[in-house]
């Protein structure tokens, strides 16, 4: 038994060699090179998921089909069709509406999808011109059309920074005009208040230009929006805000809600700020020299975690929180936490909610953290995205509904640049791999 | 037959899907005596909420409802209050997405202000705050067609 055993083992072994070295014989001229096809020249791609009822996703581009599709929500990254016709260059996410930065030859430059029931991505109509029918609920992403003075070319036009609010959008353009759109109840649009104003079908695009804001030697870099307040960051460090104060998220030492842009002090008066983040009414602020300043809602410690400490703050103050986990360079406010990054490439969590305690790889990269109002996400030097907090209608992306405890990486076929974190759906604008 | 007052906050009004949403479990759960959309003005929201007078959420409450139209609605069923209530969830929202996971304040509130709904606690609160929104609206006139209905 044994005995044949072995011959029938060294008769499949001969055989086996002798087809290898077959293989091996074959004329490598013949075998074919792996070469990716490129059917998408564009740069950048863009990945959507979570909840795609508002239209925020703008997956859909037909109504009727629309009404046939299966789930409310998208659990996984799905790719974005308008990407692979377009050359997205930034995302911004607010609730229930996402809008995109194009770069294009019509020169178009701003895109939007999703709710529009404060006209937060301009006038849009369809059906006959003269009785046109408003659009509450945009499926699909629709140009906002952005007024131009004479002689403003569409270079001038393209987005430099863009944030997105609860019912409101500020867009920056190259030139240093801001664009702000829809709700304006408690000035967040930097315009006087008009009491019972209506929003909704509204074709009023507010324009300021950044001189207005922080004169003629300085420029606006960067544009953040709470839900109800905007931020406007400048190239010297200053921090401008108007909006909604009842928290104390405007920062400007009182609880008051004012159309009027103001420079805000406190502890950030003297330092240059370089990066503002928030989310919903907590603002965190980062300086040059990698520390961080916070102001506005606290009621879950998340700028002050000492016994008697205010639940509102309403001036910006350095965090003494923060002091010991060494030079930051990142900060991301949600809605009940806050994150840090800091120089070693360790992602911090701190406040109330699912901070995501556990296995975790350096991010290394200095990509960028990110909070939305329940969820969180981090990037590592791979570009490959991890998210975890509450799963609200499957923001987080990971094909299921269930809350994730611990950073998890979500399916994305692309290194992750940018991350959108909206309320109730995620953006991220990837590269591709090659 | 208890009634109470069930007031959409703005920002739901504004997320048509939402609305629908809760609506629909709204005419599943109650008989709707009386709706309509009001505009919270800051007097009009001051004499809602005397009650949290004081407190430091008081200015934010009061000056966030006139972000834009409202829905007041009143409803009647059998221990509506407690039910509304219960439909609602926990008050704060960011606490609620843990403790109730599918109430209405954890699906369409966004933070511990923008808490979606509001609903009376008690029967005597229901009857002031209905008397602040609907003026014209008399309880006892409420209860009366309630019991037609019944016979």
């Amino acid at each position: 038994m044994l005995k044949t055993r072995r011959i029938l083992l060294g008769i499949s072994r001969s055989y086996t060699a002798k087809t290898k070295r077959s293989v091996l014989a074959q004329d490598k001229s013949k075998i074919k090179e792996y070469s990716p096809k490129t059917t998408d020249s564009h740069e950048h791609r863009v990945y959507v998921w979570g909840f795609q009822e508002t239209g925020a996703l703008g997956l859909q581009t037909n109504v009727k089909k629309a009404k046939e599709r299966y789930t409310e929500m998208v659990h996984h990254p799905t790719r974005l069709q308008f990407s692979n016709n377009n050359e997205i260059t930034d995302v911004a996410a607010g609730y229930g509406f996402t809008v995109y930065a194009v770069n294009r030859d019509d020169g178009e430059t701003l895109f939007g999808s999703g709710l529009n029931t404060d006209s937060q991505l301009g006038f849009q109509v369809k059906g006959n011109p003269n009785d046109p029918a408003n659009l509450d609920v945009i499926i699909y992403p629709t140009a906002i059309k952005l007024p131009r003075v004479q002689g403003e070319t569409d270079e001038d036009m393209r987005v430099k920074s863009m944030s997105a609010g609860r019912a409101h959008l500020v867009v920056l353009t190259q030139n240093g005009t801001i664009f702000t759109l829809g709700n304006n109840s408690y000035g967040q649009c930097g315009r006087s208040i008009i009491e019972e104003e209506r929003y909704s079908k509204s074709a009023l695009i507010h324009r300021i230009s950044q001189e207005d804001i922080c004169g003629k030697e300085d420029e606006v870099v960067q544009v953040e929006c709470g839900q109800d307040h905007s931020m406007f960051l400048t190239k010297k460090g200053r921090i401008y805000t108007c909006g909604w104060g009842a928290d104390g998220q405007t920062g400007q030492g009182n609880y008051h809600t004012a159309g009027q842009i103001t420079l805000i002090g406190g502890d950030v008066e003297k330092e240059k700020i370089v990066r503002l983040s928030c989310s919903s009414d907590c603002v965190l602020a980062l300086n040059e020299a990698g520390d961080a300043f916070g102001w506005g809602n606290s009621e879950y410690g998340q700028l002050d975690d000492s016994e008697l400490a205010e639940t509102q703050i309403n001036i910006p103050r350095a965090l003494k929180l923060t002091k010991s986990i060494g030079k930051i360079k990142d900060v991301a406010a949600g809605g009940s936490f806050c994150m840090a990054l800091n120089d070693q490439g360790l992602v911090y969590t701190w406040g109330f909610g699912i901070l995501g305690f556990g296995p975790f790889q350096r991010n290394n990269s200095g990509f960028p953290s990110g909070c939305g109002v329940f969820h969180m996400g981090a990037v590592n030097s791979d570009g490959d995205l991890f998210m975890w907090g509450k799963n609200r209608f499957g923001h987080l992306g990971l094909g299921h509904k269930k809350d994730q405890f611990f950073p998890f990486k979500a399916a994305i076929n692309g290194k992750v640049t940018k991350v959108a974190y909206g309320v109730d759906h995620t953006i991220a604008l990837c590269k591709t791999f090659f | 037959m208890e009634i109470t007052l069930a007031l959409i906050k703005p920002h739901v009004v504004r997320n048509t899907y939402a609305m629908q949403q809760i609506r629909a479990l709204i005419s599943q759960n109650f008989t709707v005596l009386d709706q309509k959309e009001v505009c919270i003005t800051k007097e009009l929201s001051e004499r809602f909420y005397a009650e949290h007078k004081g407190k430091y959420f008081y200015h934010r409450l009061t000056s966030f409802m006139n972000s834009g139209p409202s829905y007041a609605l009143i409803l009647q069923s059998e221990a509506c209050i407690q039910k509304w209530r219960s439909l609602l969830g926990p008050t704060k929202v960011f606490r609620a997405v843990y403790a109730d996971p599918n109430c209405i304040r954890s699906l369409y509130g966004l933070s511990d202000t923008r808490n979606a709904c509001h609903g009376s606690d008690s029967e005597e609160s229901a009857l002031r705050e209905i008397s602040i929104l609907f003026p014209e609206f008399d309880a006892a006139v409420g209860r009366r067609q309630a019991k037609r209905e019944e016979a």
